[in-house]
């Protein structure tokens, strides 16, 4: 039995939370189920890190829980927070029924972002769907990445082109399941590809935990450090009640505080 | 005015429930964004400890439910030392009554945990949980028999002269039998209630979604459950109740001291809103505001 862990003082994110009422500036739909939603959060939008997260109260009292999303996008001189979301269940489905100028109770910045290695040059960023979303931020973050983008069909594919107007056109690698768009196929088949062309310094990825094991197995046997976002579910989204827990090599983790993004090598699959 | 709980002093009725609130200090962070200090709060409920370090369950540990979140925790917690060393000295800087919530597989368990605390001048008081539908051993085994529930009650009485709050299950065909062992076994104060046994499936399955079958339920949904645990109870013994359960609005807190509570304590509202506790005891303090 491995020992509980909690290291409070690792979970800096939620330690400068704040909790506020947001204006909904847009809420439109991208394709039939991804949506973007734009908010004027500037307290949060001032110090979100690229990776952090946002836990949304949604207006029906109903729901007893928030709903945890990424941000692909902080704007601190507008102040505003973009979230791109696959509608899925009961909770998204609301959400996308929220109209411009309407308030939403919004908790962030929260978890630990992306931490690449200290000088990384060239990193490579692999997103499965909705998961490309905290990708972005982190994209605008590093001097050189390429992008591999996987999608299960063209309607499902998130951000390609803010990433190619980042990055560069001839940066990003898409591959589709149904071939619909880009290369048919699996993203870690791109993967694998480029982790043998190129000499990357730092590999991230989000998306299908199954995706992102394999991804992390491709880097690990390239030697690259890499780094993963996982999702649990959650209740506070603060750290305090151990719901979403990742079980790592030195005991258990909280996605809220520890994460959402861990160390690959420290993640006990 | 102040509130007494069995020989607890607190200024106002409010404290955590149990597990939803950490030992404090994420929730205390966020509420100095806004100015409010942790020590609003009548009393701070710690997460359930225990001996040696517990890793809680396997699975997905939450799942919402109309109006009421399941939960499968399985009381994870560093076990009593680091406790002692990490949450209670900064709990100790805070200036506020701390009461410790006791886990144990058996009674043995309960004693010790409470001897190791008894040491330590920051904690004012324990809330023996005999009523956790998560675990196995020990847990809500000893909350469904009055035979055990008294034994494991007097075991803690002998370990400590502070206030003993014993937390009831609602998972029994009538709460008050557990209610009245325990309180002639030596409880000061109940605490009630603890979740309810509940069950999810998964809808692609069908199989259960937590690892363990069984889950507990929480939030606005068990508010009637609670409030009848508590008028019961109220009814039968004669020591101080913290009544518990789907607590949101300043009418739930209302209920409940009608119903016979003492004090309220307030869990999965927090989840819902980190506010709701300093929202709650605003209220409570200028009625009229
Ligand atoms: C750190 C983090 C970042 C995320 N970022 C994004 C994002 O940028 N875009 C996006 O579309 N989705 C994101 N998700 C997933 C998103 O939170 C869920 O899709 C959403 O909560 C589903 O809610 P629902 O009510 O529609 O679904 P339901 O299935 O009805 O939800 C029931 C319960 O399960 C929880 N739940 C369901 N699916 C997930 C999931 N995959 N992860 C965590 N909890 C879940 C819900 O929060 C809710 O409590 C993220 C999740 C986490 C943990
Ligand atoms: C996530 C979670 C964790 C909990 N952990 C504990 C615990 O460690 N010890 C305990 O006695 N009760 C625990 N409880 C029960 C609560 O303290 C409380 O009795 C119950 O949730 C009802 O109150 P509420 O509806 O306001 O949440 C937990 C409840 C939840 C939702």
């Amino acid at each position: 039995m491995t020992a509980p862990l909690c290291h409070p003082e690792r979970s800096e994110g939620s330690l400068r939370a704040k909790s506020l009422a947001a204006t909904t500036l847009q809420n439109r739909a991208l394709t039939t189920d991804l949506f973007q939603l734009t908010l004027d959060a500037p307290a949060i939008a001032a110090t979100l890190a690229p990776g952090q997260f946002v836990h949304l109260r949604l207006p029906n009292p109903a729901h007893v829980l928030r709903r945890p999303f990424s941000v692909s996008a902080a704007n601190p001189e507008a102040g505003t927070l973009d979230i791109v979301y696959q509608v899925v269940g009961a909770g998204t489905a609301e959400l996308s029924g929220v109209t411009r100028g309407a308030s939403l109770d919004v908790l962030g910045p929260l978890g630990r972002g992306w931490r690449p290695p200290v000088g990384t040059r060239h990193a490579l960023l692999v997103g499965g769907g909705v998961g490309a979303a905290p990708l972005l931020p982190l994209a605008q973050s590093l001097p050189a990445a390429d992008v591999v983008l996987g999608a299960q069909t063209a309607a499902r594919l998130v951000g390609h082109a803010d990433f190619a107007g980042r990055v560069g056109a001839d940066h990003v690698y898409i591959t589709t399941d149904d071939g619909s768009a880009g290369q048919p196929g699996f993203a870690t088949d791109v993967t694998r590809d480029l982790l043998a062309a190129h000499p990357y310094d730092y590999v991230a990825t989000c998306g299908p935990e199954p995706m992102q094991r394999l991804v992390a197995a491709l880097a690990r046997a390239a030697d690259v450090p890499c780094q993963v976002s996982l999702e649990r579910r959650m209740a506070c989204g603060v750290g305090v009640c151990l719901s979403c827990v990742v079980t790592t090599t030195t005991g258990r983790a909280r996605a809220c505080a520890e994460g959402p993004v861990f160390d690959a090598a420290e993640v006990a699959w | 005015m102040t509130i007494n709980i069995g020989g607890l002093t607190l200024k106002n009725p409010f404290t955590t429930a149990s597990g939803t609130f950490g030992s404090g200090r994420e929730l205390a962070a966020l509420w100095a964004e806004r100015g409010i200090p942790l020590n609003v709060l009548g009393a701070v409920t710690t997460k359930g400890v225990s001996l040696e370090p517990w890793p809680g369950n396997d699975g997905v540990r939450v799942a919402e439910t109309a109006s009421g979140l399941l939960n499968s925790i399985g009381l994870q917690n560093p076990g009593v030392e680091a406790f002692c060393a990490k949450d209670l000295a900064w709990l100790a800087t805070q200036d506020v009554p701390v009461i410790a919530n006791v886990s144990g597989h058996a009674e043995a368990d309960y004693a010790a945990v409470i001897r190791r605390l008894d040491r330590e001048p920051a904690v004012s008081a324990y809330e023996l949980n005999i009523s956790c539908p998560n675990v196995d051993s020990g847990g809500m085994a000893f909350g469904v028999d009055p035979v055990a529930a008294a034994r494991v009650t007097a075991a803690c009485r002998a370990a400590t002269a502070r206030p003993l709050i014993v937390k009831l299950t609602p998972n029994v065909t009538d709460i008050t039998v557990i209610a009245r062992a325990a309180v002639d076994a030596g409880a000061d104060a109940l605490s009630l209630i603890n979740t309810v046994a509940g069950l999810a499936l998964d809808p692609q399955t069908g199989q259960p979604v937590f690892d363990r079958g069984v889950a507990g339920l929480s939030g606005p949904a068990i508010k009637p459950i609670a409030l009848y645990a508590v008028a019961r109870v109220h009814a039968a013994v004669a020591v101080p109740l913290i009544g518990m359960g789907g607590i949101t609005t300043g009418q739930d807190v209302r209920d409940f001291l009608a119903a016979g509570a003492t004090a309220v304590a307030v869990g999965t509202a927090t989840f819902t809103d980190p506010f709701t506790l300093p929202r709650l005891i605003a209220e409570w303090t200028h009625p009229s505001a």
